[in-house]
């Protein structure tokens, strides 16, 4: 709902900056969707006066108009509304202005300049009015700021207002709210004026035929008044919240609407037939032209409020145009009921037709409290509009809604909210929220108040309670102490879960080894393996020490799956592992070890798997890294290890440290494990590797919208240079637009220079700026091949 | 015969062979036929040195050109061929096998582990861990363990040259973790732990466990009760109740034995519950005050309670594994069979 800061104020004395006031409101559980301060919006839009106009040369409906603004020469401007005419009041936004979120810029059209813009009511926001440009009295002085003349000079303050709280949606029903909030008195209009002596239900009867959906029914009757346009005031007010004014009449209920939130509405008393208002449901296929200038078919379970031959309003939502308030109105019937909220919800939603009205009514409006607000629309239309106000109100209300009472315990507000609150500050707190209040042994028996449908239950008196003492003053308990580390305990499952995915197989093995085994894996004496945790009372040998390797009862367990028949088989162990640190402690530490029997895939009709080698276990390596999101700073030099093949296998390195290694066993250390197929190994530390894992995981970048060229090399490379140095030298050439190098083919023998050989690569172009051109490709193409010459003497392999 | 008109010979010869041909073995056949090591072609291509220097581009380049002629004709057929492979109902077997993927799986008991910790999990507990390794403060005394207790012993518990140990539960975890957090504390501890058992059919000596320990205001013997209920409920299924059975632990008091109710015979008496319809799960109790003094918790403020459960036995019981070995001979016939 809009809301006007000056008006608002109106009702209740607020000190506070408008952002101060608004910072409260969110935290009192009004949220500030958006707050428009109107003289920074309208700047530069000043009042025009129109003192010449004529045809555009070039087009049926434009006009060219000279708009004295009070400056040294008026402004030539072009327009294209069906309603400008000489000697208007104009609105003229300057070359500078915001119109929405459009800047007004000297423009030309259709070769004419124009230095302006004049504006509709809608363009400047002021209501839904598009039909043609604004023109006001011509009271106003050309050249003054529109702020200041229509008094705009106001903050529009939008606040979502919740669908439980009907009772926000009016100026008054905020003020009290608000009262609450900054603990201050509000205050209600002085209502007074001289009713004449015609007594009004002597010239109108109601009637209430269902009184389930309209419990209430009042009117009353105002006569002779003048229609005609609103005084500034009225319109000014309506126009800061985005509402049109229309006349005097109609704005006074709209006016009242905002005011109270109790929608109004005033019928021309001449034409309602048989001076009778009948309240009831639709007969089928009676028709009503509403106010919306449609024509709407009406079902039995719509409710319309009529005369005594057809329909005069849809009720609670929209009125109807046969009975509207014209200029020749004499004498007005006011409206102020109230309906019963399904009902209108059900009507307007069905006919597809929304209203402030209806938007109210389907909330639950307040059922007493009505004389007041009718009283102070028939005073508004009586100073706007004139006239003599009928004695009395005519008010059908059959069976009275009288306010629930609820039961509250103080110990129960403090046990739900944890805090310590006195009965006495409790009541304080509810009789701000004008709830009437009998104390019962420090508990209380509470009215509640018919304007506050809302509250049913004592949690809701509650939640009212917490709202005032302040969400942000209740104390947390405890906070909950982070005990585990949950990356680590994630990381290793994906670990897990991924080599699953690979095809291999988990095995777990017991803690104890023999020392035997450094032996068999040619370890070295000062091998940090040796280091081991020795037990005093062991099973026997084979339990003398905690193991410092996962290797040797892994290989055992391929040795055992390979006497079974088993040719191709994966498998991996994740386990601790124990070091001696010093004579008084140890360490343990997370391995993750894994193996490739022979072939990574079975033989199958459709599969026919390559030789198994070195690079099957590396991309296995590869893709833990990767899933890991572990950042390329990873290198692979030779490995140390005494039990893989020397050539064949590599350690990875982070920085300076060792994390892991991987390669091809030899055949001399299967043997001493019984093992006559070629088996793949990795090592992992993975206490090590998960220091390394960045904590910001996935980093997103949006899709580049241009594409990729893709280019073929084929070179001939010496041997020895290596093919990530080759990689890392095209991309040094512009790491921007080079996105990758991939390699697709190797080939050395025939053709080919002895102690070289040829290397094919596949690299990727692309900008995130621009769709590149072949003549740019085709230069940095050539500066690769340059580069790759003069340092590495690698060649152009030709076709 | 000149040479030119030799190549267009074989040309014409292939072409026809090649488009009259009736299946893919035969196809094979001329390729070999037309471009083998054997074939007419490679004698020419041979006798290219012996040509005179003007001749030599130019018969090259034609016997080339022919060469990927033939190449492409026998392509063009090969694919020929294989659509109508692929379009014929005869020949397209759709119940040969599909490309194999090859799935792994986790170990049973790290996979029951990994379940266990999601059902915790999802009751709003944490993992906690510590080391195997430990000191016989925080396996024994810190735990309220008299010294004359045989848990202590040789015999039951190993022990390292240094005089460290191997846990015998997780419980040290438990002390670790209150010494270093105040309550609210819900954990639970699931790791591996040791006793000097000699490897036969129920016992070995390593075994994997898991402790739940909770602490706070409040915390009462039912809520041991519920917490226990619970998870068995949703590891074994909403049939299987617990009960607890009085007992002796030194860290807990009141202590109790857990039993749940046979996942066999639903309490009617089998094999597997030895007739007596219920199956021992572990202990419980709530948490001895003087093990909450020993890390300085308010014992009058703060109460708890903890159970321990083996993860091996739970494993076993629910796949029917009768001999513990089983579980950690890593023989892949078993292992397949947890995909
Ligand atoms: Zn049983």
């Amino acid at each position: 709902m809009k809301i006007s800061y000056n008006w608002l104020k109106k009702y209740i004395p607020i000190k506070l900056s408008v952002e101060e006031f608004c910072d409260k409101l969110t935290m009192f559980g009004l949220e500030v969707e958006e707050i428009i301060n109107l003289e920074e919006k309208f700047e530069n839009i000043v009042i025009g006066k129109i003192i010449s106009i004529s045809k555009h040369p070039n087009s049926d409906h434009l006009s060219t108009c000279l708009v004295d603004i009070a400056e040294k020469e008026p402004l030539s401007v072009i327009c294209g509304a069906p309603n400008v005419g000489k000697n208007q009041t104009v609105v003229l936004a300057k070359i500078g202005a915001k119109i929405g979120e459009i800047e007004v810029k000297k423009v030309k059209l259709r070769g004419i300049k124009s230095f302006g813009m004049i504006c509709s009511e809608k363009e400047l926001g002021l209501s839904e009015n598009h039909s043609g440009i604004m023109i006001l009295d011509e009271k106003f002085n050309a050249g003054e700021p529109i702020s200041k003349a229509l008094n705009l000079a106001d903050n529009i303050i939008e606040v979502e207002v919740t669908p439980n709280r009907p009772d926000l949606l009016g100026m008054i029903g905020l003020a009290r709210e608000i009262g609450v909030m900054i603990d201050e008195k509000y205050s209600k209009p002085k209502i007074k004026f001289q009713e004449s002596s015609q007594l009004t239900s002597d010239a109108i009867s109601i009637e209430i035929k269902n009184p389930k959906l309209c419990p209430r029914y009042c009117c009353r009757i105002v006569r002779n008044v003048t229609i005609k346009s609103s005084p500034d005031w009225l319109q000014q007010r309506l126009r800061a919240i985005g509402l049109r004014s229309i006349n005097n009449v109609v704005d006074v209920t709209n006016f009242v609407l905002m005011e109270y939130g109790q929608p109004l509405h005033a019928f021309d008393y001449d034409k309602i037939s048989g001076k009778k208002i009948i309240v009831r449901t639709a007969k089928n296929n009676e028709q009503i032209e509403l106010l919306d200038e449609e024509n709407y078919k009406l079902k039995q379970d719509n409710l319309v409020i009529a005369d005594a031959e057809k329909p005069i309003a849809l009720a609670g939502i929209m009125g109807g145009m046969s009975s509207c308030i014209s200029p020749k109105t004499k004498d007005i019937v006011l409206e102020c009921a109230h309906f019963e909220p399904k009902n209108i919800r059900t009507t307007s939603y069905l006919m597809n037709l929304e209203s402030d009205s209806s938007h109210r009514f389907e909330r639950g409006t307040n059922p007493n409290g009505l004389e007041e607000i009718i009283d102070r629309a028939a005073q508004l239309i009586q100073q706007v509009a004139g006239g003599e106000i009928c004695k009395n109100i005519v008010d059908v209300y059959p069976k009275k809604i009288s306010p629930q009472k609820i039961f509250l315990r103080t110990k129960r507000v403090n046990d739900i909210l944890n805090i310590n609150l006195k009965s006495e500050k409790i009541k304080s707190f509810l009789q701000k929220f004008e709830f009437t209040i009998s104390e019962k042994n420090n508990d209380f028996e509470v009215t509640i108040p018919t304007f506050r449908p809302d509250i049913e239950r004592e949690i809701d008196l509650i939640e009212e309670i917490a709202r005032r003492y302040g969400y942000q003053n209740i104390t947390s308990t405890a906070s909950i102490p982070q005990i585990e580390n949950r990356q680590k305990r994630l990381t290793l499952r994906a670990i897990k879960n991924h080599l699953v995915k690979l095809g291999f197989f988990e095995v777990c093995n017991l803690s104890f080894s023999g020392t035997d085994v450094f032996e068999k894996l040619n370890l070295s004496n000062s091998d940090f393996r040796r280091e081991t945790a020795d037990m005093k009372n062991p099973l026997g040998e084979q339990f003398s020490i905690l193991r410092t390797t996962l290797i040797p009862d892994l290989l055992r367990n391929v040795a055992t799956n390979l006497s079974y028949k088993f040719e191709d088989f994966k498998l991996f162990e994740m386990n601790n592992v124990y070091f001696k640190k010093d004579e008084k402690s140890f360490l343990e530490k997370t391995f993750l070890t894994g193996t490739i029997t022979g072939k990574f895939n079975s033989e199958y009709w459709n599969v026919h798997p390559d030789k198994p080698s070195f690079f099957d276990v590396k991309g296995v390596v590869e893709s833990i890294l990767e899933i890991l999101h572990i950042p390329k700073i990873t290198n692979y030099v030779k490995s140390t290890e005494p039990y893989f093949v020397k050539e064949q296998s590599a350690d990875l390195i982070f920085g300076d440290e060792k994390i892991g290694s991987f390669g091809v066993l030899s055949d001399k250390i299967l043997s001493k494990f019984e093992i006559k197929t070629f088996t793949l190994l990795f090592d992992i530390d993975l206490t090590k590797l998960l220091k390394h894992i960045s904590q910001d995981e996935i980093v997103y970048s949006e899709v580049i919208k241009f594409p990729p060229v893709l280019r073929d090399i084929a070179l001939i490379s010496a041997q020895n240079i290596s093919v990530s140095e080759i990689e890392k030298t095209i991309k040094s050439l512009n790491s921007e637009i080079i996105r990758s190098v991939s390699l697709f083919d190797v080939y050395a023998g025939k053709q080919i220079e002895k102690g070289h050989r040829s290397l094919a690569f596949r690299i990727t172009f692309q900008s995130e700026k621009s769709t590149l051109t072949d003549n740019f490709v085709d230069k940095l193409f050539d500066k690769i091949v340059r580069k790759l010459s003069s340092d590495y003497k690698i060649k152009l392999r030709k076709k | 015969m000149t040479l030119k008109s030799e190549i267009e010979n074989i040309l014409n010869q292939a072409r026809k062979d090649i488009s009259s041909c009736k299946n893919l073995s035969d196809l094979e056949n001329l390729k070999v036929k037309f471009l083998g090591r054997k074939s007419r072609f490679s004698e020419l291509l041979k006798r290219i040195g012996k040509l005179s220097s003007e001749e030599r581009p130019i018969i090259g380049k034609l016997l080339n050109k022919s060469k990927s002629e033939i190449e492409n004709i026998i392509e063009k057929r090969r694919n020929s061929f294989e659509n109508t492979v692929n379009n014929s109902e005869h020949t397209f077997d759709i119940t040969m096998p599909g490309r194999p993927i090859e799935i792994g799986a986790k170990h049973p008991v790290f996979q029951v582990w990994e379940e266990i910790e999601d059902i915790f999990i999802s009751m709003g507990f944490e993992i906690a861990e510590g080391p195997e390794i430990e000191n016989e403060y925080n396996n024994f005394d810190a735990l309220n363990t008299p010294e004359w207790h045989p848990a202590r012993n040789l015999q039951d518990t190993l022990y390292l040259k240094n005089g460290m140990l191997l846990r015998t539960h997780t419980s040290p975890v438990q002390i670790r973790v209150m010494k270093n957090f105040k309550p609210p504390i819900k954990i639970i501890s699931p790791g591996r732990c040791y006793r000097n058992d000699k490897p036969d059919a129920s016992h070995l000596p390593v075994f994997h466990q898991f402790e739940a320990l909770v602490v706070d205001v409040g915390i009462t013997f039912a809520d041991l009760k519920s917490t226990l209920d619970s998870f068995v409920k949703r590891f074994f299924g909403e049939k299987i109740r617990s009960r607890f059975r009085p007992h002796f632990f030194p860290f807990t008091e009141p202590s109790a034995e857990i039993d749940m109710l046979c996942i066999n015979c639903h309490g009617k008496g089998c094999k597997l519950c030895k007739n007596s319809g219920w199956l021992e799960m572990g202990g419980a109790g709530m948490v001895d005050p003087a093990v909450l003094e020993n890390v300085k918790f308010d014992s009058e403020k703060y109460t708890g309670f903890a159970f321990g459960l083996g993860i091996d036995r739970i494993t076993m019981l629910r796949y029917g594994i009768s001999d513990i070995r089983t579980l950690f001979k890593n023989d892949l016939r078993f292992l397949k069979q947890f995909v």
